[in-house]
């Protein structure tokens, strides 16, 4: 039979599945599901939410459904991390839920996937008059709102027993960890494993890192890490994590680990099993101030909310339907019955000023940290990594480290920050001069070629006194060199003649001499 | 017996019990670190008092809240039956496939035979992780993920189970050849040389793929949850309980996931114990032809 | 050098000599192997050539059965009578036309470009919405395209198949002889065919479900899909031919020195696949000696013990070691209650990076040993009782008839084994993620992407780098170069151990 068998079993069975998937059902929109006039519509929406409210989410969607008896409504509720949402959403967006809870930190990934469907006008007014202003930036990308906020409360702060840390060293950072070492106890703040949390010493020190981001790409940054007041906030980073005390942790079980933490640095979401295993010791408050070379700062930290996301859809009633169950869950009554539960932060400003909610002890810590805090915009993945390292090179210096050696960790930052702006070998190659030059009103590249390596050369240009231009990279304003280095001004014309223009490129292959060689 | 002789038995003798006394030393030691991560297990999951991780081992509060939470309030039933199921249709189709596959590459000769062999070993050198992704696009187009990830982890499994040829035909390797050829004179096709002589004395390798095949589909946690994506009808113990150690959920689910584990670990520790002789039989057999 | 003077070196030499061979025979096996694919490029055509004549000859003196076959698959077949083999020709042409019909055009169509319309949106003001469109699926198309291909393959293969069948079955009936009937075929499939009956369902799924996935995930290095290209919901991707394999292999590209890191990473994966392997496989071979002493009761005791670590599920034993090692876990913990160390001095097991990677080995072993034990266990058994009573005589002590005995029997029997369990732990993915994730983080990794760590082994980057950053590309680069790592060892070893060569040896 000549292998005749295994041939066609092989086929058939590969076009078993090649059949399931013919083009129109992928190509075509899926089919809308319209019913026959004089029915209700039905409508199943698949729900993801933190594995703590899903009981909670489930009897607020029943409520929703039934205050819609136009529709017939089915949910279904899966517990799915803030944290990894976003993951599975980004792996496949078809078979995503329709609407989701993600932390705030992944809503550049999900805007980049197209995750996100935009709230409507309408809906993005409603969400911009109900919600605190904080919230709403959160929930803002490149200027455009894409989600509906959920808590505002997604920041960290300070948890301490209070049997062992006595009240008068709350506001400094020594104390705290001299009280932990005395108590043989641990001090638990993630100084080695997170960004998040590192970035706070930074902050408190006055230093920024602000990124302008388009999808994944990095348009531009200014970022000062590395800067005199970044080597002061270096130097209390170094001496947290090299603190015989220091756990780089931010999980509430620290509190009844093998040594017991006495000061945790975590966010509101721990609260309740905190409380359960310390009880009346629990103490909660805003971060200490810490000093370096006499001079005293306090500790930032970053604040941010969760988000409530909803996918894009094909039919739009049905998607008019998520936009309404978002806003519902988002509302006043659902974030305060959220609180009442699980003592999540609301960004509803009537929920926000209730009673209650200004007498959690975890959200007023919270609330004092704020006065400290900065928005968390949006960083590129990497930032998140690089930021983390500081902490473990510094720990891996161990006590001894010099100003010198937190000076490169510094620099080796910058520099890693600086390389994340390099684009594909083949834009990073591509140089261009662009100006007022031969008739030109910045519109045209002039090419520049490569010889010998290294140095970049136009051919011969009859340039005019007066006549401005810039060496850029990539066809692209992101990386362009003036008279006084990157981004800097124009280069000007001095008198008449042929010139050529020529470019040697340091070795980050970003930055480079410019000059203009008379003929 | 001479008195050098004797005294030269009473100094090995010596020397012997020295050697054993130091060696069942060694083996107490050894048996102490294999066994004390279990038994640590096995205790965190009778813990009460409390939910999460903790610096002490022994409980405080000694109880069976653990199971009764996680057979009454979780999902874990489900998980559970689910990965039963896989791992026992696993276990017979994919034992039957390997010995076709490993019986034909080891007895019969044919042309393409090599080529084939070459074929396979050049496959499994890309990492499987690449493939998950068309995987999962293919199950999905076959409707088998999220709540139908079941089906669809088997068909993959069993799929792609051919591969793993190479200790079972090594073991067909050391049965004689001449059995063969003895049955196919006196007129046997090859069909009944292969049931009639073969199989029966293949026990060994047959549990010994059956068993590691049953073995398998417990400790999937990157596959599984890939494909069951996040929904819990369709998801297996490892994707389960892994979802339990996730920072938002660990604290309270620790000793639930201790308990799962424990609860998860029971049959298939006792079934391997059981077939541990065919086990040694098959990968001795086998696994030393590579 | 002579037969007699290879047998003279020892064993280390005997090593050398070969590793010296493999190394000076590289260039005449490239060339090889060029004369090789030149020789098999002009036999193909030559082959096709030959081909071809022969379908001609076929179509001129064949009958009009034998004609109408070309057309219609199957029919001369069926019209002589061998129906079964017919109606298969025929069902297969039909299944052809129907799929190329319904599907197979349009993906082949797309497949130059993998698509071109992408998802727009749209504002729909009376329900207030924002309603999207999706267009093509890059993915699919890539993935059935390569499909169809196959199949179109499969078809030529089958057309032909049944041209011969015509030639064959005119040639036999011009003897006079009777044609095979279908029982016949159904009776050598158990007997002289058997192998087909055998091979038929475990090959359908290793090409439907390992072979093709490969092959997708080969092509994807050379596109550009990414987290910006995810292929549907936010945009498709394209070709973009070498960019990508470029990226592994230029060594400045700013500091994103993404090979660097490459480098780096593998170094660590062949440090550790070295370390791992013989670890575990001199310490599982000691273990096996002490359990299988005569003397030592409670064999079966002891071996039941070690084998928990592979009867228990690894993403439960491991993860709860790696939390028992944590800076505040258990481990610590009691060393300080013990009072063997102070609180200030906790051991970093997953903070300091060569700890870590000695700590990962250890815990590898505890891992390895067990089956090691039991491998070694079964092979000393075989081990013929007639050595070592020789030696005995000869006057060789333990040690002796350890080394002179038992080692050499070893290593010749698990020479293959070694190989496979390099390899495996080149890919040991499961040690690395539970244990340490890969951590701690490393500095000069943080701008390759997939927050590569010190401990990360090319299988766990390449895992990371698929699920956190969705660079699929980079990860398809990343597969390749594994693959070209392992297919690099087992060449090199395949040619300087000879006992791997034969696979007849053993019997």
């Amino acid at each position: 039979m000549k292998r005749l068998f295994t041939l066609l079993v092989v086929l058939l069975m590969a076009f078993s599945f090649s059949a399931c998937s013919s083009p129109s059902s992928s190509a075509a929109p899926a089919s809308s599901g319209e019913a026959p006039s004089g029915e209700t519509k039905e409508y199943s929406f698949k729900v993801w939410c933190a594995d703590n409210i899903v009981d909670l989410t489930t009897k607020q969607l029943n409520d929703f459904a039934a205050e819609h008896p136009e529709y017939k409504l089915t949910f279904a509720v899966e517990a799915v991390g803030e944290g990894d949402a976003a993951s599975y959403m980004i792996n496949d967006v078809e078979a995503g839920a329709d609407v989701y809870c993600f932390a705030q930190d992944q809503l550049a990934r999900l805007v980049q996937s197209n995750a996100l469907a935009k709230p409507g006008v309408k809906a993005s007014e409603t969400i911009a008059n109900e919600n605190t202003t904080g919230s709403i930036a959160n929930a803002t990308f490149d200027q455009t709102l894409y989600a509906y906020p959920l808590t505002a409360d997604n920041g960290y702060f300070m948890y301490y027993d209070k049997s062992v840390i006595p009240e008068e060293d709350l506001d400094d950072l020594s104390k705290l960890l001299e009280d932990c070492v005395a108590a043989g106890r641990t001090f638990a703040f993630e100084g080695t494993t997170s960004a998040w949390y590192e970035a706070g010493l930074f902050f408190g020190t006055g230093c920024v890192s602000e990124w302008v981001m388009n999808g994944t790409d990095i348009v531009s940054y200014n970022d000062t890490f590395n800067s005199d007041a970044g080597l002061k906030a270096a130097k209390a980073l170094k001496e947290i994590v090299t603190s015989p005390a220091f756990v780089s942790s931010s999980a509430a079980d620290e509190f009844q680990a093998n040594p017991k933490a006495a000061v945790l640095v975590t966010g509101t979401w721990a609260y309740t099993d905190i409380e359960n295993i310390l009880g009346e010791n629990l103490g909660a408050t805003d971060l200490p101030n810490f000093t370096v070379d006499g001079e005293t700062f306090h500790m930032g930290s970053f604040g941010g909310g969760k988000l409530i996301g909803v996918k894009p859809q094909t039919d739009a009633e049905k998607g008019a339907i998520a936009s309404q169950i978002a806003l519902y869950l988002t509302s006043e009554k659902c974030q305060l019955e959220r609180f009442d539960a699980v003592a999540w932060g609301p960004t509803n400003k009537v929920a926000a000023a209730s009673e209650a909610v200004q007498a959690n002890p975890g959200l007023a810590a919270f609330a004092l940290q704020d006065n400290y805090s900065v928005p968390q915009g949006q960083y590129p993945g990497a930032w998140w990594d690089l930021g983390k390292v500081i902490g473990s090179e510094i720990q891996a210096k161990g006590a001894g480290a010099t100003d010198d050696d937190l000076k490169a960790i510094l620099q080796s930052y910058a520099d890693s920050l600086a390389g994340l702006l390099t684009m594909d070998p083949e834009v990073a190659r591509a140089w261009t001069v662009i100006g007022s030059v031969l008739g030109d009103t910045w519109s045209t590249d002039i090419e520049m070629a490569e010889d010998p390596e290294g140095v970049w050369t136009t051919a011969d240009l009859d340039l005019k006194a007066g006549e401005e231009f810039k060496v850029r990279q990539g066809l692209s304003w992101d990386n362009n060199l003036g008279s006084d280095g990157p981004g800097g001004s124009n280069f000007v014309v001095e008198a008449d003649g042929t010139y050529q223009i020529r470019l040697t490129v340091g070795e980050d292959w970003t930055t480079g001499t410019v000059e203009l060689i008379a003929k | 017996m001479s008195a050098k002789t004797e005294q030269h038995h009473m100094r090995m003798s010596t020397k012997n019990r020295l050697s054993n006394t130091v060696i069942y030393i060694i083996l107490i030691l050894m048996s102490l670190i294999w066994l004390i991560p279990f038994i640590c297990i096995v205790l965190q999951s009778f813990r009460v008092e409390s939910t999460g991780q903790v610096g002490y081992v022994i409980p405080k509060q000694w109880g069976l809240d653990n199971y009764v939470t996680l057979f009454t309030q979780t999902s874990f039933p489900k998980w559970y039956l689910n990965t039963l199921f896989i791992a026992v249709v696993v276990a017979v189709i994919q034992t039957v496939i390997v010995l076709c596959m490993s019986y034909t590459l080891s007895r019969l000769r044919f042309k393409g035979r090599k080529l084939l062999m070459n074929f396979m070993l050049v496959l499994g050198m890309f990492p499987g992780f690449l493939t998950m992704i068309v995987l999962y696009t293919v199950l999905k187009d076959l409707n088998m993920i999220m709540e139908n990830a079941v089906p669809g982890l088997i068909l993959v499994y069993v799929a792609s189970s051919g591969m793993g040829y190479y200790v079972s035909k090594g073991f067909f390797d050391t049965i004689p050849r001449s059995l063969d050829e003895a049955a196919r004179i006196d007129g046997a096709t090859r069909l009944q040389v292969f049931y009639k002589i073969i199989l029966p004395l293949s026990k060994p390798i047959v549990i010994y793929t059956a068993l590691t095949a049953f073995m398998a589909p417990w400790g999937d946690f990157v596959f599984a949850r890939y494909i069951s994506n996040n929904n819990s009808a369709g998801m297996n113990v490892a994707v389960g309980l892994w979802s339990w150690l996730q920072r938002d959920t660990i604290s309270q689910r620790y000793t639930l996931f201790c308990a799962g584990g424990v609860i998860v670990a029971i049959p298939v520790t006792l079934l391997f114990i059981a077939l541990q002789k065919y086990y040694v039989e098959g990968v001795t057999g086998g696994a030393v032809k590579g | 050098m002579t037969d007699l003077e290879y047998l003279k070196l020892t064993k280390t030499q005997k090593f050398v000599y070969g590793l010296k061979k493999f190394f000076v025979s590289i260039p005449r096996w490239f060339a090889n192997l060029g004369k090789a694919i030149v020789n098999g490029i002009g036999g193909f055509f030559a082959f096709l050539g030959r081909d071809l004549k022969e379908i001609g000859t076929t179509f001129i003196q064949g009958d009009w059965k034998t004609k109408l076959s070309f057309l219609i698959m199957g029919f001369g077949s069926i019209a002589r009578g061998q129906v079964l083999r017919g109606l298969l020709f025929l069902l297969f042409e039909v299944v052809f036309i129907f799929y190329m019909a319904t599907s197979g055009v349009y993906w082949l169509g797309k497949l130059s470009t993998l698509g071109t319309v992408g998802p727009h949106e749209e504002y729909n003001e009376t329900l207030d919405q924002y309603v999207m469109t999706y267009g093509d699926n890059s993915f699919k198309i890539l993935l059935y395209g390569i499909l169809t291909i196959l199949f179109i393959i499969a078809l030529i293969y089958t057309w032909r198949l049944n041209v011969k069948q015509n030639r064959i079955a005119e040639e036999i009936l011009a003897t006079g002889k009777k044609l095979k009937s279908g029982k016949d075929d159904l009776r050598s499939l158990v007997d002289d065919q058997f192998h087909k009956t055998l091979l038929a369902l475990p090959l359908t799924g290793i090409i439907v479900f390992t072979a093709l996935p490969i092959l997708f995930m080969i092509l994807v290095a050379f596109t550009n899909y990414d987290a910006n290209h995810n292929g549907f919901s936010n945009a498709l991707f394209t070709w973009v031919g070498m960019s990508n394999i470029n990226q592994l292999v230029t060594w400045n590209n700013g500091s994103t020195n993404f090979s660097a890191t490459f480098g780096e990473i593998l170094t660590w994966t062949l440090i550790w696949a070295f370390f791992a392997t013989f670890s575990n496989y001199f310490l599982g071979i000691l273990v096996a000696l002490m359990i299988n002493k005569k003397g030592i009761r409670f064999k079966k005791l002891w071996r039941t013990i070690l084998v928990m670590t592979i009867a228990i599920p690894q993403f439960i034993s491991l993860l709860y070691v790696s939390k028992m090692f944590s800076n505040a876990g258990i481990v610590n913990g009691m060393l300080i209650d013990a009072g063997i160390i102070g609180f200030d001095g906790r051991i970093p097991f997953w903070d300091d990076p060569t700890l870590a990677r000695v700590m990962v080995i250890l815990i590898n072993i505890w891992i390895g040993i067990p089956y090691l034990m039991l491998i070694a266990t079964g092979i000393l058994m075989n081990i013929p009782q007639d050595l070592y009573e020789s030696a005995k005589i000869d006057g060789a002590n333990t040690t002796q008839q350890f080394f002179k005995i038992t080692m050499p029997y070893m290593l010749f029997v698990t020479g293959p084994y070694l190989l496979t369990s390099f390899i495996g732990n080149i890919n040991n993915f499961n040690v690395i993620y539970l244990l340490t994730g890969g951590g701690p983080a490393n500095q000069a990794f943080s701008t390759s992407g997939g927050s590569a760590g010190y401990t990360d082994l090319l299988i766990t980057w390449l895992f990371k780098i698929t699920t956190v950053d969705s660079n699929y590309k980079l990860a398809a680069v990343l597969g390749i170069a594994v693959f070209v790592v392992c297919a690099g060892i087992s060449l090199i070893v395949y040619n300087v151990m000879p006992s791997m060569k034969n696979e007849e040896d053993f019997q």
